[in-house]
This record gives C-alpha cells, structure tokens and sequence, in this order.
C-alpha cells in the first residue's frame, strides 16, 4: 500500500460517485444520490489518508508541486462540496461538482505532472506553506461550488423562463442565494489565505509583502472580481443572471491564478 | 462641495474603478514590467514607444494606476464616511416609532390577536425574546408598546471595518513607496560591511550552504553580528525564511555565490610520458609556478566558472561552476611557449596551443572559492501599517459574513377588554432563513398560549 494506491482508490470511488450521481439525475431515484454521496464520503476519508501519508512520507506538507496541490484541491473541493450538501441538501450539484473533481484528479494523475516527492526549496520551509496554501484552496473549492451552482443557476433560470422547467428541479431562486453562500463563505477565505498570508509570508521570504508578481496579481483580480459580486448584490441588490455571471468570472480568475499563471506568466511564484 | 461628494459616495463609482483597476492589473500581468527599451522594441514593434510614454511597462508604478487607487481610496472613504452616520443612529439611537402600515408591508410579518392583557403578552414576548438571546428596546404609549428586538447589531459595522482596513493598508503601501528601500549586499566570511543610512555596520561571521540527500540545496546559513560603534550588538543565524530585524532594518537570506576574482586553483602539470612524474600545485591567477624537471614556468592568466564561447570570445554562462576552465599559459627561459585553455570536467579536451611539439599537460583538478552570502536587506515603514490593516480587514470580514445582524419589530397594542393585538415583522439582510426560523419560533410560542 502506498500513497499513490490510495490515491488511484480515491479516483476510483469518485468517479462510481459520479456515475451514481449521473444515474440519479436520470432516473431520479434518490437512492443512487444517497449511494453516490456516501462513495463520495468514503473517497473523501480514503483521500485523507492519503494527503496524511504523503506528509509523513514526504515530511512536509501535501501541496508544494502541481499534483500535490491538484490532488489537495479536489480533496479541498469534495469537502466543499460535502458542507454545502449537507446544509443545503442540494443532490443535483453533486454530479456536476463530482465531474469537476474528477477533471482535477485526472490532471493530477496525467504524466505529465511530475510526483515524486522532491525536497523543498529553500523558500517553500515554512509552516506558512500550511497556512497560505490550504487556505487559499479551501477558499477556491468554495468559489468552485458557487461557479457550479452559478451556472445550475443560469440554466434553471431560462428553463423557468421558458416555462419548461421539470418537476423536482431546484428553483433557481435557491442556486442563486447558495451561490452567494458559497461565495461567502470562500471570500474571507481566500482573504485570509491567498492575501493576508500570503503578504505576511512573502514579506518573511523575500523581504517584500507585495511585489506585483503575476500570481500576486491575479489573485488580486480575483478578489477584486468577488469585491464586485458582493458590492453589487448587497448595495445595488443585483440579483440572479448578473450575480451568476460575475462568481463565474470570479472561479475562473481564480482557476487562472491557480493554473495559467504558472503555465503563461513568468514571476516569482514559480512552485506551483 | 455636495456634487462632489455625492459622485465619491457613489457605489457606481467604486464599481467603475474596480473595473478599471481589475482590467489594468490584467494588462499588467501580460505585458511583461520594467524591461528594457531594446525588449520592448523587438517585441511590440512600433507599439514599443507608446507603451513606454503611458507607462504600460511599469504599470503598477504609473502615475495612472497611482491616481485610479487614490481615487479608489477616496471613494471607499467617502463611501463609508457619508453611510456611517445613519447607521450609527440605527444602531445607537434606532427609531421605535413603528407604524402598523410599515410592518405589515415587510415580506416576513405577522398580525395576530392574543387573549392576554397587554402587560402579560409584553412580558411573554420579552422572555421569549430573551431565551433566543434578542436585546430589547422598547417605547411606550397610550396602549400601545412598540418593541424592537435585535441580534448580533455591530455586524452592520463589518463592511465598514473592511474598508477602514483597506484604507490602512493603502496607507501603508504608500509608506512603504515612498519610505521603504531595498538592497543586495553581498558578503563574505569574515568580512565586515557598513549599512546605508543607519550607524551600525554588518559583518558575517559565517556561511553555510545544507543540502539534502538528492544534493539539491537544502538551506543557506548566515552568521551575521551587528556592530554599532566598535562592539557587537547582536548575533543572529539567519536563513531562509527566518530574518533578522534590527532598528528597522531587515535582513534577509535571499542568495548565495562564489567570489571568482581571487579562487585557489589546484592545477596538475603531467609529463605525458611518465605521468609519474607530475607537479601538484595550488595556484591563484597571477602567480607563476617553476616546473624544474622540464624546465618551465606556467601561469594560470584567467578563470571562467561557467566556460561557454559566444561570438569567438569566451564568457560564463552563470556565475555557478558548472563548466569551470583556467587559461594557462607556458614559459620556457621567458619565452611563451605554449598557452590555452584546461576545463576541469573534461580533462582531456584541453587544447593547448604551441609552437612546438610538447611532451606535457595540464589538468584543472580542483577550485576553491570563497563563498559569499546574497543578504537582502530591507528598511519598509509601512509594513506595520499593512498588518494593522490587514487585522481591520479580516475583522470586518468576518463580521459582514458571520455576525449577521438581524431584528424584529413588533407593536403589541391592547385591543379591547383583556386582548392583545400583536403586530410583528422581521428583517435581515444577510440571514434570512436564520431569521424566519427565529420569528416563526418566537411566533409559535406566542400562539401556543393563546
């Protein structure tokens, strides 16, 4: 047994979670949802184990090169996922969301992530590394969740329109206020994680808290992005169509952050 | 004077300008910063000028993007400013002058009759209310109690604890701007450096590179005294992610390298037909060795770390001895007989050029360096203005998104003989379904002892 089994059964029992959950939103039986959630519970817990044993075989924290953090992002994702479920019992988010997962573990996966676990540079020793990165993913895995129930929300909507919405359907009323939920939950989040600590962390590594790096940048873009859902929404009371466009906008900055940065943009921030 | 403040109180301002400074922070991140002229000419042609003129290439620093924030802090201050003083009222001082109209028209309201006088529902209500940890206002009339019950009030100030924060934390990057400056200080053990605009000097008392066991470097290790007059003040080990503060000045850990002015150079000279008989020396560029057995004299002229030939010239790629090479050359009663270049990773690619036949060779064994440190250092007045305000921001943070404020009105009016008429609703912005659950819980055990 070694940490990449474990990470090939998580992958295995999220996509039978997927598929469960793709069955229930054909069939409509709230079984296979109630199977899917509870696969998707046990890959959560098996996941676990794994980022636990990569920290001990590793001796230091799971997420310092691209699979590491692809493989802490979903888990970050499906945990999300698991809050929202639980409190909002919002099922048909499940298979999009699951989808979403598997996307990112099948990236993890891919060849051509590197995943030895290689000592760290010499900027990565710090429990900031901790603090910064799980933080900032939780964050995102929350915006994650209000991009997939943003777009649930775009899709309910015409159909509502259209008059040609089916029974059982979530209103899109409700995908609307989770949206918002998410989105605040994973704003002070992604505050906390992705600027604050990483400003307090940057100034202890490299002598400055704000070097206008492109990743530094982007995760300002992304902030400023939610700044606009939430100004919007609560002072000008927009609502519905717009709100969902602007926390779709605001995932993939983040998603660019994340990814495009460190595939298009040079700077600082060259570890994943 | 109003004009003026009416448009900086605007949200629709503050939303153009996050849109502006959103899309300038995009064209930043794609536009590479702060090259040189030549770059951007070979890379944006024509453009290249007035990219420069506009100061798209160093855009974060642009009178521009310096005035959009001014603007942008102006805003937020003003924004904030102009909304405080109502809300202040609200919550210090709130109107209890409700009118049955008003409440009825609320989205989450109820009117409904109890057969109790006016003083017993009051005081039902007020337990109640106090049991799901409600405060209490309350005015009174002819007949008439109007209530206001409230949770959680000093989360309508969150927003404004944000923004506060934000200002603060723009304050301290204009601080840092203006205030701050940075310099690399390369240092090597033992030696003992003066530090700008400050009385004390910095020395290194040492210098460690670790490695892991893959031989990728592990951590850099700076001994580093502070000497104010003639004494040492304080001694630190700094590396990095750990540095050293002193009087404001930081010190930080940020690279490392070799002094290749003045490297030791252990050098074999081999008599190719005996190789038994060669000379091991150790060599500093300059010096000249004699080699007795044959009669020479040799010299190491010039010494490249990372040897590459670009152009016919011979240069270093880097600063790292990746491909360390020594330029000797060779003498025989004065006269040079021979001379070239010796690589220490492939000995035998050495070509030595001469005029004669040569029966001897040279290898580049060994090379010594001193190793300096790479030391940052850093003077920013503004960074405790930064944390402040991050503390404010988050602060505010939390108290938008998790400190809901919320509260519910009621007006109990005595109706006829022992009769109460309860008039009720309840608002909240931020947690609605919190609050239905709280007023219809509060409603429940109202009726239940109809």
């Amino acid at each position: 047994m070694t940490e990449s089994t474990l990470f090939l059964i998580t992958f295995i029992l999220y996509i039978a979670a997927a598929l469960f959950y793709l069955g229930y939103l054909f069939t409509k039986k709230e079984g296979a949802a109630k199977t899917g959630l509870s696969i998707a519970l046990i890959g959560f817990i098996i996941h676990t184990l794994a980022l636990v044993w990569r920290t001990i075989e590793s001796g230091h924290a799971p997420f310092t090169n691209m699979y590491e953090s692809l493989s802490f992002l979903a888990w970050s994702g499906v945990l999300a996922y698991i809050i929202i479920e639980y409190k909002y019992k919002i099922r048909k988010a499940g298979p999009y969301l699951m989808l979403i997962v598997i996307g990112i573990m099948a990236l993890a996966s891919s060849p051509l992530m590197p995943k030895e676990a290689s000592p760290l540079v010499p900027a990565l020793q710090s429990y900031w590394l901790w603090l910064h990165v799980s933080v900032t993913l939780l964050g995102e895995a929350f915006f994650a969740v209000a991009f997939v129930t943003s777009i649930m929300y775009l899709v309910a909507d015409s159909r509502e329109k259209k008059g040609i919405s089916k029974q059982g359907a979530i209103s899109s009323e409700k995908l609307d206020s989770i949206s918002y939920r998410c989105v605040a939950v994973g704003f002070p989040l992604f505050t906390l994680g992705g600027l604050v600590f990483g400003m307090v962390w940057a100034y202890k590594a490299w002598g400055s808290y704000w070097s206008w790096d492109p990743k530094e940048v982007w995760s300002l873009i992304t902030w400023f992005v939610f700044a606009l859902y939430l100004h919007t929404r609560i002072v000008m009371g927009w609502k519905g169509r717009r709100s969902a466009i602007i926390a779709i906008l605001g995932f993939l900055a983040a998603l660019f952050t994340y990814f495009g940065v460190n595939y298009l943009l040079a700077g600082l921030h060259s570890y994943a | 004077m109003k004009s003026i403040i009416d448009f900086f109180s605007s949200v629709k301002l503050a939303i153009f300008l996050i849109i502006i400074l959103t899309l300038a922070s995009i064209v930043g991140t794609l536009i590479p910063q702060m090259r040189g002229a030549e770059e951007y000419a070979a890379r944006y042609g024509q453009l290249s000028e007035l990219l420069i003129r506009l100061e798209f290439t160093e855009l974060y620093h642009s009178w521009w993007f310096i005035a959009f924030l001014f603007l942008f802090a102006l805003n937020i201050l003003i924004c904030t400013l102009t909304r405080l003083s109502p809300k202040l009222r609200r919550t210090f001082n709130p109107n209890l002058e409700f009118k049955t109209e008003t409440l009825l028209a609320s989205k989450i309201q109820e009117r409904f009759e109890k057969s109790r006088t006016l003083p017993e529902s009051e005081t039902e209500l007020k337990k109640t209310l106090r049991s799901l940890h409600f405060q209490v206002k309350e005015h009174r009339k002819a007949g008439e109690i109007h209530l206001l019950a409230r949770k959680k009030i000093l989360g309508i100030f969150g927003s404004d604890i944000v923004h506060l924060g934000l200002l603060v934390i723009l304050i301290g990057g204009i601080i840092s701007g203006f205030g701050g400056f940075r310099t690399n200080i390369n240092i090597s053990e033992g030696e003992t450096v003066p530090i700008l605009d400050a009385d004390f000097k910095l020395k290194l008392d040492k210098f460690e590179t670790e490695y892991h066991p893959n031989g990728s470097v592990k951590d850099w290790i700076s001994t580093l005294t502070i000497i104010e007059g003639e004494s040492p003040r304080l001694t630190k080990t700094i590396e990095v992610n750990h540095p050293l503060s002193y009087k404001g000045h930081v010190f930080y850990q940020s690279s490392y390298g070799w002094d290749w002015q003045n490297p030791l150079l252990e050098i074999w000279a081999i008599e190719t037909s005996d190789p038994s008989s060669s000379k091991k020396t150790y060599l500093r560029l300059g010096e000249k060795e004699n080699w007795e057995e044959e009669n020479l004299e040799f010299t190491a002229v010039r010494f490249i770390p990372d040897f590459i030939i670009d152009g016919n010239q011979p240069r270093t790629r880097s600063l790292n001895p990746n491909n360390p090479a020594v330029f000797i050359e060779v003498f025989r009663g004065g006269e040079r007989i021979s001379s070239g270049w010796i690589f220490s990773k492939f000995p035998d690619f050495s070509q030595m050029h001469s005029g004669e036949e040569s029966n001897f060779k040279f290898e580049l064994k060994d090379i010594q360096a001193a190793q300096y440190s790479g030391i940052q250092m850093s003077r920013d007045p503004g960074v405790n203005f930064i944390w402040l305000g991050c503390a404010f921001m988050m602060l505010g943070l939390f108290m938008a998104f998790y400190w809901p404020p919320r509260d519910i009105r009621f007006i109990l009016a005595e109706t006829e003989e022992g009769k109460t008429e309860i008039v009720s609703a309840g608002r909240s912005i931020k947690s609605k379904l919190t609050l239905e659950s709280e007023f219809n819980r509060v409603m429940t055990s109202l009726r239940s002892s109809k």
